[in-house]
């Protein structure tokens, strides 16, 4: 299944799986423990999550949910391929 | 935007004409009735044959008989020049029209005798872009990457190839990362594009320290070979971040070359959903890029190749702007290609860009003959390093604390020679990166 990432804004000492877990009800594999809590701007105490797209639908909307983005399918440039 | 005017016959213009020199005296009247307009010194009078079709009627067409004459009273003068770009573009050519001596004012457009497409022989070799960009000056300044983290974010690096290639960079293993499920360790990943970046990023910074990121080796599901997932960079940012912040202010200096992006606008939601990547400043991704930039990173993006002239075959963005995301950040170089001859390869993505509209930033060279891992260095995958080598070599003497990323592209942007439009163009960005220029500039 897809993946969004969910960004939360977060009290930094409860930016940790298990209290996310906790605060939005979530089993340890609802959240992808390798992606972790990432602070995507520590200025504005924003962390993003790695979800399935169900997750991520449940989440939108929530306390201190900021966003469901997508995690596209990244690819290198090159070589460039001739038509 | 460059032109060619076509003024009346006078002695003058037959005079300089004839014997191939300049004339300023037949221009300057031109230059000082029309604001805005610019004559180019260098560019001789050329006399153009007075045209008459057998009926006397007006041409209609070229491939009606016509009648040449090389008789001065009937024959006109062109001279070369510029006109502004722009909202003042339209007054500057009524104005010229208007004037008595001319005839009229015509495009002179860039010409190129073979753009360079995939697929298509190298231009020149690594030695080539070495001395286009001034390495030997550089080294004369102690310029070669010495104490500057270069983090390659790609497929991975392998060090023994690299050194079979002549290059013997640093790399911090401790320091470098790879995805969870990616058997191979920094260093010693398969020879592919991320060691082409590397060896490319060496053309100027030499000494540079390496960071291996091998994000393009994910193996997380829906990945595929020389792929990942944008969450993939979103982890690998987060810890070069951790990295930098690591240093002491006076000595920071990251940069972080980036020869991927996307193919394809099905990969990402459509511009206006808020989940969005391409188009959205607060996708998680293009926030930490923001973020890394503001912690004093300078961050390199390959524009892409998508160009008009020949797109590579992945590219499916048909009539949307491809330079998306943070290949369009503000807080990034976005870097298009040109061949050594200073040509824009006919596949590097054009702008404008999604995020920010003025992309690419600059242009620098590709398509050579360079690591040896294909035929050719190409794409702008082999432009991105390059120019990231430039940056990383700069930065050897210009921490963070002393010229801060967004001083540095401002310098790069003003010193770049310019190609295509006059100033910034979506072709070329600012123009090809001086580094001869750029030293000239520097504080």
């Amino acid at each position: 299944m897809a993946t969004r990432m969910v960004t939360l804004r977060l009290d930094p000492s409860k930016a940790t799986l298990a209290e996310i877990q906790a605060k939005y009800q979530l089993r340890p594999d609802q959240v992808d423990p390798k992606f972790g809590v990432v602070s995507v701007r520590p200025e504005d105490h924003l962390y993003a999550v790695l979800v399935d797209e169900q997750v991520a639908s449940r989440l939108e909307g929530g306390e201190d949910v900021v966003g469901s983005f997508s995690n596209p399918k990244i690819e290198t440039f090159g070589p460039p391929r001739k038509r | 935007m460059k032109v060619l005017i076509q003024l009346r016959s006078s002695g003058a213009a037959h005079q300089a004409a004839t014997r191939g020199i300049t004339a300023p005296s037949v221009t300057s009247g031109l230059e000082s009735a029309v604001s805005g307009i610019s004559i180019d010194p260098q560019y001789p009078p050329v006399q153009l044959p007075g045209v008459q079709t057998t009926t006397g009627a007006g041409i209609r067409s070229l491939g009606q008989p016509l009648t040449f004459t090389l008789d001065p009273a009937r024959s006109t003068y062109l001279v070369r020049g510029s006109i502004p770009d722009g909202a003042s573009q339209a007054a500057a050519l009524q104005s010229a029209a208007a004037h008595p001596d001319v005839v009229g004012v015509f495009s002179d457009p860039l010409i190129e005798s073979c753009i360079v497409c995939p697929g298509d022989p190298p231009v020149g070799n690594a030695s080539d872009v070495a001395k286009r960009l001034s390495v030997s000056k550089l080294v004369t300044k102690k310029m070669d990457g010495h104490s500057v983290f270069l983090a390659v974010v790609d497929t991975g690096v392998n060090l023994a190839y690299l050194k079979s290639k002549g290059r013997t960079p640093k790399l911090d293993i401790a320091n470098s990362w790879v995805p969870s499920g990616v058997s191979t360790k920094p260093g010693t990943h398969p020879i592919d594009h991320g060691t082409m970046c590397a060896y490319d990023a060496g053309i100027a910074a030499p000494k540079a320290t390496l960071l291996d990121y091998a994000v393009l080796l994910s193996k997380t599901p829906g990945s595929t070979v020389m792929a990942g997932l944008l969450s993939d960079a979103v982890l690998a940012y987060s810890k070069l971040r951790t990295i930098l912040n690591g240093m002491p202010v006076a000595k920071r200096a990251m940069v972080i070359s980036n020869s991927w992006g996307m193919f394809s606008p099905t990969w990402d939601f459509p511009p206006g959903h808020p989940g969005n990547y391409s188009d959205n400043a607060n996708h998680p991704f293009n926030l930490i890029v923001a973020s890394l930039e503001t912690a004093g990173a300078d961050i390199l993006f390959a524009a892409g190749n998508c160009g008009h002239n020949c797109p590579d075959s992945r590219c499916a963005f048909g009539a949307a702007l491809p330079i998306c995301g943070a290949n369009s950040h503000p807080a990034v170089l976005s870097v298009a290609g040109v061949d050594v001859n200073k040509a824009r390869v006919g596949y590097s993505s054009q702008g404008p860009g999604r995020l920010t509209a003025k992309k690419p930033d600059i242009s620098i060279y590709t398509h050579f003959v360079g690591s040896g891992v294909y035929p050719e260095d190409g794409g702008t995958s082999a432009a991105c390093p390059v120019a990231a080598g430039v940056v990383a070599a700069i930065r050897s003497k210009y921490p963070v604390s002393k010229l801060s990323p967004l001083q540095l592209r401002s310098l790069i942007f003003k010193s770049a020679e310019d190609k295509g439009g006059t100033g910034f163009d979506f072709d070329y960005g600012w123009g090809i990166v001086d580094p001869g220029a750029l030293l000239a500039a520097l504080p």
